[in-house]
């Protein structure tokens, strides 16, 4: 696709960037461009561990690990954030300490749901992620 | 679009110059490449998560500065440089700058 390649004129680019902000389609299109134009520019040899990576990616105690390890954190932050409110609440501590504390951490919470929100709108026309170095 | 990191490219002339180009990309590894990055580093070796952080932020950069290039009609970007600079921890930086020119 030639706006994928930066071979439109400018006023032709110009008119495609507008019909582009109305067509999804469009834009996943150009994102798939894109990634394949990324694939090929990192096209280069394997390198003598890189067989070694990939028999790792098959191997399914290196590959469960990672989940089963991310679920365990992640389960504990989340029972030790639970746990903080808990006590938090149940103790005799003034109420404005126990809605600061709480607020922050509702806050944070938010937060990050906001950014995960962006994250998996965006995701979908973010060629990069497939640039493997 | 030729892009060189010298300042002329052999068997062609710059015809016109158009100017500075540029493409910058900041970039984060999400929390569970960073934990996993965080125990590779106690045990050495290559952190791929950080490889591909940088190679990621590094072509989006690069596609930045082509894509102003090429809005400006130009069809090489001479002078081509990659600069890193510190702006957050466990973010990928990247900085790409050359002179878009026109080759005849």
């Amino acid at each position: 696709m030639a706006y994928a390649d930066g071979e439109l004129a400018p006023d032709e680019r110009a008119e495609f960037e507008q019909l582009l902000a109305t067509r999804e389609d469009l834009r996943r299109a150009v994102a798939r461009e894109r990634e394949l134009d990324l694939v090929a520019r990192s096209a280069a040899g394997p390198e003598p561990m890189d067989a070694e990576w990939a028999a790792l990616g098959q191997d399914f105690a290196h590959r469960s690990g990672l989940g089963v390890g991310l679920a365990l954190v992640l389960g504990g932050i989340a029972l030790g954030l639970g746990s903080l409110l808990y006590l938090l609440w149940s103790a005799s501590l003034p109420l404005a300490a126990s809605v600061a504390v709480t607020a922050l951490m509702l806050g944070g919470c938010v937060l990050l749901l906001r950014a995960l929100r962006a994250r998996v709108r965006t995701r979908r026309y973010d060629p990069y992620r497939e640039v493997r170095r | 679009m030729i892009v060189v990191t010298t300042d002329t490219v052999p068997g062609r002339h710059i015809v016109a110059t158009i100017g500075l180009v540029r493409g910058s990309s900041v970039r984060a590894a999400h929390a569970g490449d960073d934990v996993t990055a965080y125990f590779k580093n106690l045990v050495g070796g290559e952190v791929e998560e950080y490889t591909k952080l940088l190679a990621e932020s590094r072509e989006q950069a690069l596609d930045r500065m082509l894509a102003e290039a090429a809005a400006r009609g130009a069809n090489a970007v001479v002078g081509v440089r990659f600069v890193t600079c510190e702006i957050a921890g466990g973010c990928a930086e990247m900085l790409t700058y050359g002179t878009a020119v026109k080759l005849g």
